[in-house]
């Protein structure tokens, strides 16, 4: 329903275009007011385990992506007195020094202390008990868009109704072969000089393991159902046109069982990441998380505190498992080959192609020195070396 | 509004009058003949008719022979000795007129204050001239009715007393104000006050007094004074004959009504105001005068000083309409053919009207032409309009049918681009009214419209929304003091949208509600100094708040249907309108509101002292069919008073407030056509509003300008607004999404107008503040840390100036310029990670603002010419709409396209829009 509602409003623009002389343009909006403002983002779980904290901070619209909030002091404390400590691994991510699971019964508070002595501290929060993953399957459908692919689908069922909040975050593992890897590969002959030659290829990885984490707001809620049951809820959806399900594709999905404040938090912020257009039915305003500073009750800290109960599962598949017999998904890259010449009027050119990491030897072109053409063969590096992708390693949980 | 009724009664009493024409010659005789049957012989002789009581021809009689004579002689022979007057009409009415009556005597205790009197004479040696009175006899003005006043005080030294006494109509026996009473060549004069009352210091002897008063005859009286007395004129309505009569009517109406904050804006006067896409529109025209304002163009909804768009009660023939726009607010849907006058209480709003807190727009369609077929067409770029009258029964009784449509899907339909030829974007509306006037007692009118938009938003979904209403009216007069009027409503409001797109999705939406008003109004003038108006009214609404179907075999939505919402909304009211003394006329006016919310339906209870939200529900409780499910109500207090400083300069304060007990859900800051209207029930406490408002009034020039000064404060009670994020359309639970909060507003509006003059328009300024505090004290409740910010159509300097300029009487250029400031919008400032993507955050809700607005509208009008008999009248308008090409945004949105954050502007007309328009009257 939503969703066929937002499709509407998307595209609702130009909707009066005889009477309506103009309708949208740019507009040199001026973001004078920007304030840079710290960003929380913490969930404790029920898993003993060294917990994680982000800590970033807003950036403006021009820049490339957040800051960390580095040495702030962090903690959380309970309702028993125990205090758990974090401290900054880097990148914004912070460890407990102990480990520890987040018990029911119990008081969660986070108090953060940044490096310019503003302190912050979140509500009290409890525990949000609740029911584990049921299952995972993985399903090949047509989506509502028409395209064929593979669906990633969640069952679970509390039969004390208590759940009803779910976010969903997954992690997915896939095997990627470099489609023109070759045993040998191009080195300079010298240290200076133009001349390559091709010796046997021992580091440029043929098979490679990328990791992807999800990087939606993934909910559901089963508030309105009779029983609180998810019933092949899709928490992904891979076309059958992505390469990452060629060969072996493995998911781990995390279900975390939100208490209302958070899925309220977590489903407005949805809802603002995809409102786009004039008929929004989305009230615009600064959404309140449950950090607030300790100075300042004016100042804006962004971000949501939680503990919730978590549980995971992971699941594995073949693309023959589902697409016997067919074509595999074109690769991330065409990998189109070229033959550039050893060195022309500018110096060199095919070692430095090589040397930076661009091109890496697909095979020997056969050309005559005439044709204006190199002796080697080359196409982008992700074509003969997928460690650009993900690393060569077997990952541990890896089966077969 | 009773000053309206009595200027339109006036004006048809005038359209009735016709010419005194050639007088047919007659032979009779009667030999003490009663008069009755005399006239009857009369009427059997020629075509003439009479109409008259009987009561004025008993006892009677008549006797006399007549040869050939002009038929005025006759009747001049018959009532000679009579206080009748006729007026001949048309070659064949004769209407008899009961006229005034010769005071002979005064009353006993008259002389009882003689000897304070004496008190106060003049000086001895000023008095030049002592002795007796004699009256001589003048040719000119023999006659003339003769009135004695006072019996002779020889021992007066008096030159000077004082006549007073009041102006009746003579056939209604209404007072007659505004009268001008002047005695002949003697500098002296005065007028009738609103109830019809003189006083006159005159001197002794004879004076010939002249009256002259707007529809009502000239007359001539010879007073012949010999001490103070009293004598009334009973005067008859004026039998001009004329083809047109142009009244000046509420000329000094500024300045003069007890009421402040209203503005009434006559559909005849608003014609040379610039068009847009060639409508004439008598709402638009109103968003130029102070107080009165738009989020911008396009939007329809009217934000009146400070309130929100939901606050306007919107009449048409006392039927409410709910979305009176078409086009999301481009045109109004208000036919400007069929309708005859808007008054609008932004201030004092009477006690008779109640619901909404912000302002009553009460609409009149005009009543049809009962003498004769008549008829108005336009011919615009997008619109055609055409509206017909007809008498049913002659003087009595007549239809007026209009309708208006556009034929932009003919238009769609021709152009090349695939995408623009499969979508529609149509309106239309209808209006029939009814007018019966069954005797002079009785009167019923009816009133029927529908108007209806559909237009393609995207290429595969069709939105619709049309109002639908009917009115009945009875007006009842018991008695020439006492009349009644019955009135009867119901209107309708639906929108749907039909989404038929690729996928599975197809959907089918609908939203509707329905209100039926039973109210009863009275008016009991009991004379002298009070007017009381009182009345009930109760209102029953349903609601259905939504449902959702798919649409096709193929579509996987599941329906969806908002149980339906029932409340009753009733009311007491009186006012009276006292008038003090000449200075101070005070309207007070009290109504009590009461309104039951009521079953069937679930109402979900939360925890106390918790924030509401799905976390919070304690339970859900059923009502039965018409259980009573929650009650509120209170006493609205309609204070208002008017204070003279001058004649023309008064000073109006009032105080009031209201009970809203209906309200709109809308995130939007303009109206969308996905606004839904919500009761009040258990968890959505009724709006309040309280205001205060002082004027300042003077005209000058007799009342060639008008100038008025208007300052007022509001503050407002459980305001509805939106948490943030909320989601309103097809949410069950709608009070988790609902904030309550305060609201309070401030304005000074300052309006000049030149109503008379080869240039002539209105230069209106406003300032004022609009501000919501949502104050809780659970976070999720709390908007702006709970302090008071701008609402969304805080602008605080709104000028406007509409100028017309006549070159010849049939040429006419004219201009509208409009500046606002840019309203509050909320704007993101920044981004941030948050679970492994990004987001923007928003500002504070409304720190920004969008770009202030401007616009300037020419046009240029040519009407045909002014002969009065011609068959059709008609009317050349080109006009050119944002001369200025400005480019003012009417929303501003982000977008989050390729990972960067885009912002963008929507306007409505960004470039002038030329219009030419073809009206013309039959």
């Amino acid at each position: 329903m939503s969703s066929a509602i937002g499709k509407f409003v998307i595209v609702g623009q130009c909707f009066i275009l005889l009477l309506v002389t103009s309708c949208i343009e740019p507009f040199n909006a001026t973001f004078e007011d920007f304030e840079s403002a710290l960003v929380i983002e913490a969930t404790i779980t029920n898993e003993t385990k060294q917990q994680e904290i982000f800590l970033t901070r807003s950036y403006e619209f021009d820049d490339e992506g957040p800051t960390p909030e580095v040495n702030a002091n962090v903690s959380i404390n309970d309702s028993e007195g125990n205090t758990y400590v974090f401290e900054d691994q880097g990148n914004g991510l912070y460890l407990s020094t102990e480990t520890f699971a987040a018990e029911s019964g119990q008081d969660y508070q986070l108090s953060v202390t940044t490096r310019d002595g503003r302190s912050y501290r979140s509500d009290q929060v409890q525990l949000k008990t609740g029911t584990g993953i049921d299952q995972i399957t993985a399903e090949r459908i047509t989506d509502d868009d028409g395209q064929d692919g593979m669906a990633i689908l969640v069952d679970s069922f509390d039969p004390s109704g208590t759940s009803k909040n779910y976010r969903y975050e997954y992690e997915e593992t896939y095997r990627v072969i470099a489609p023109t890897w070759w045993p040998i590969k191009l080195v300079p002959e010298a240290e200076f000089g133009c001349n390559m030659i091709l010796v046997a290829n021992n580091d440029l990885a043929r098979v490679c393991y990328p990791t992807n984490r999800s990087n939606q707001i993934i909910l559901t809620s089963t508030e309105d159902l009779a029983e609180d049951r998810v019933d092949n809820f899709m928490v992904r959806f891979i076309s059958s046109e992505n390469y990452i399900i060629s060969h072996r594709y493995s998911i781990l999905v995390r279900q975390y069982v939100q208490s209302d404040e958070a899925f309220n938090f977590y489903s407005t912020l949805l809802e603002f990441s995809s409102s786009e257009s004039l008929f929004s039915q989305t009230q615009p305003g600064f959404l309140q998380g449950n950090v607030f500073s300790n100075d300042n009750s004016e100042e804006r800290v962004l971000g949501f505190f939680e503990v919730s109960t978590v549980s995971e599962q992971r699941i594995f598949f073949n693309y023959d498992d589902f697409y016997p017999g067919e074509e595999l998904p074109p690769y991330v890259d065409p990998c189109g080959t070229s033959a550039p010449v050893i060195a022309n009027m500018g110096g060199c050119v095919l070692r430095p192609l090589i040397e930076s990491g661009a091109g890496v030897y697909a095979g020997d072109s056969g050309a005559q020195p005439s044709d204006n053409q190199g002796p080697y063969l080359v196409t982008r590096r992700v074509c003969g070396d997928c460690s650009v992708l993900g690393p060569p390693e077997i990952p541990e949980f890896w089966t077969e | 509004m009773k000053r309206v009724i009595i200027v339109f009664l006036l004006f048809m009493g005038m359209q009735y009058v016709g010419a005194q024409t050639e007088v047919p010659r007659i032979s009779v005789s009667f030999a003490n003949t009663p008069a009755e049957d005399a006239l009857s012989e009369i009427e059997s002789k020629t075509s003439y008719s009479f109409f008259y009581l009987s009561d004025w021809l008993k006892g009677l009689r008549v006797t006399g022979s007549f040869q050939d004579v002009p038929i005025s002689t006759v009747l001049e022979s018959i009532f000679k000795d009579t206080v009748l007057n006729y007026f001949i009409m048309d070659s064949e009415r004769i209407y008899l007129m009961q006229n005034n009556q010769i005071y002979d005597a005064l009353p006993n205790d008259f002389f009882g204050a003689q000897e304070q009197v004496e008190d106060d004479f003049p000086q001895y040696d000023q008095l030049q001239d002592i002795g007796p009175l004699f009256v001589g006899s003048d040719d000119n003005n023999r006659g003339l009715q003769v009135v004695k006043i006072g019996r002779e005080n020889r021992n007066s030294r008096r030159r000077s007393f004082t006549l007073n006494g009041r102006a009746l109509n003579a056939r209604s026996g209404q007072p007659i104000p505004d009268l001008a009473i002047i005695v002949e060549g003697k500098d002296i004069g005065t007028s009738t006050n609103a109830n019809g009352n003189y006083s006159l210091e005159l001197p002794i002897g004879e004076n010939i007094i002249t009256t002259r008063g707007l529809g009502i005859e000239e007359s001539r009286t010879k007073v012949i004074l010999y001490n103070d007395g009293s004598h009334d004129f009973q005067l008859d309505e004026s039998v001009e004959a004329l083809d047109e009569v142009v009244v000046q009517a509420n000329i000094d109406r500024n300045v003069e009504t007890a009421i402040t904050g209203v503005t009434l804006i006559e559909v005849e006067k608003i014609k040379n105001i610039p068009l847009v896409l060639g409508e004439r529109d008598v709402l638009k025209a109103a968003i130029t005068l102070p107080g009165i304002t738009t989020a911008g163009e396009g939007a329809s909804g009217y934000n009146v000083r400070g309130g929100r768009t939901d606050q306007n009660l919107i009449l048409l023939d006392n039927g409410v309409i709910y979305n009176p726009s078409h086009f999301f607010g481009i045109f109004s849907a208000i036919n400007p053919f069929t309708t005859g006058a808007v008054e609008i209480f932004k201030g004092h709003i009477p006690a008779e009207f109640g619901g909404r807190l912000s302002s009553v727009f009460d609409i009149t369609s005009k009543d049809a032409n009962t003498e004769k077929f008549a008829g108005e067409a336009s011919i615009g770029p997008v619109t055609s309009n055409i509206v017909l009258e007809t008498p049913i029964i002659k003087d009595k009784a007549a239809l007026m049918v209009g309708g208006r449509a556009t034929y932009s899907d003919w238009i769609l339909e021709t152009l090349d681009d695939e995408q623009l030829n499969n979508s529609t974007a149509s309106f239309f509306d209808v209006l029939a009214k009814y007018n019966h006037t069954i005797n002079e007692n009785n009167e019923i009118k009816a009133t029927g419209y529908f108007s209806r938009d559909e237009f393609s938003i995207t290429s595969d979904s069709i939105f619709d929304y049309s109002n639908r209403l009917v009115s009945l009216g009875w007006d009842h007069k018991f008695s020439e003091k006492t009349t009644g009027s019955l009135i009867l409503s119901n209107s309708e409001y639906r929108f749907g949208i039909e989404f038929d797109g690729e996928s599975n999705n197809d959907f089918d939406l609908g939203y509707k509600n329905n209100e039926t008003e039973f109210k009863y109004r009275m008016k009991y003038i009991p004379g002298g100094k009070h007017t009381l108006d009182f009345g009930i009214a109760s209102k029953l609404y349903v609601v259905d708040p939504g449902n959702i179907d798919p649409l096709g075999a193929d579509s996987d939505v599941s329906s969806l249907v908002i149980p339906r919402e029932k409340g009753l909304e009733s009311a007491v009211f009186i006012s009276d309108s006292y008038k003090v003394n000449d200075k101070l006329l005070i309207d007070m006016g009290l109504r009590f509101s009461f309104y039951a919310a009521l079953g069937a339906g679930q109402q979900r209870i939360y925890q106390d002292n918790a924030p509401r939200n799905s976390g919070t529900l304690v339970e859900t409780q059923e009502f039965d069919e018409n259980e009573v499910i929650e009650t509120f109500g209170g006493p609205e207090v309609r204070l208002s008073a008017r204070y003279f400083l001058a004649p023309d300069f008064s000073v109006k304060a009032s105080v009031n407030n209201a009970f809203q007990y209906i309200h709109t859900l809308s995130n939007n800051t303009t109206v969308s056509p996905t606004d839904t209207w919500k009761l009040s029930d258990l968890n959505i406490k009724p709006q309040e509003a309280y205001q205060a408002s002082l004027g300042f009034y003077k005209n000058f020039d007799g009342n060639k300008y008008e100038l008025s000064l208007e300052g007022y404060y509001k503050e407002q009670r459980n305001l509805l607004d939106y948490k943030v994020g909320a989601q309103l359309l097809l949410n069950e639970a709608i009070e988790q999404e609902v904030l309550q909060g305060d609201g309070q507003a401030y304005g000074v509006e300052f309006l000049v107008k030149k109503n008379e003059g080869k240039l002539n328009g209105w230069l209106g300024y406003t300032y004022s503040r609009s501000f919501v505090k949502l104050d809780s004290e659970f976070n999720e409740e709390r908007i702006n840390n709970g302090e008071f910010f701008p609402s969304n159509f805080d602008k605080p300097h709104d000028i406007s100036v509409v100028a017309n300029y006549k070159f010849t009487r049939r040429f006419s250029a004219s201009a509208n310029f409009v500046y606002q400031t840019g309203r509050p919008v909320t704007f993101p400032i920044g981004s941030f990670a948050f679970n492994n993507s990004e987001f923007v955050f928003y500002s504070d809700r409304n720190k920004f603002r969008i770009p202030d607005y401007y616009r300037l509208d020419l046009s240029f009008n040519m009407e045909g010419n002014h002969k009065i008999k011609k068959f059709a009248h008609s009317f050349w308008s080109f006009s050119i709409y944002n001369v200025l090409g400005r480019n003012n945004p009417y929303s501003v949105f982000f977008v989050t396209e390729d990972g960067d954050i885009k912002a963008f502007q929507s306007s409505i007309f960004a470039i002038p829009v030329p219009t030419i328009t073809y009206n013309f009257k039959f």
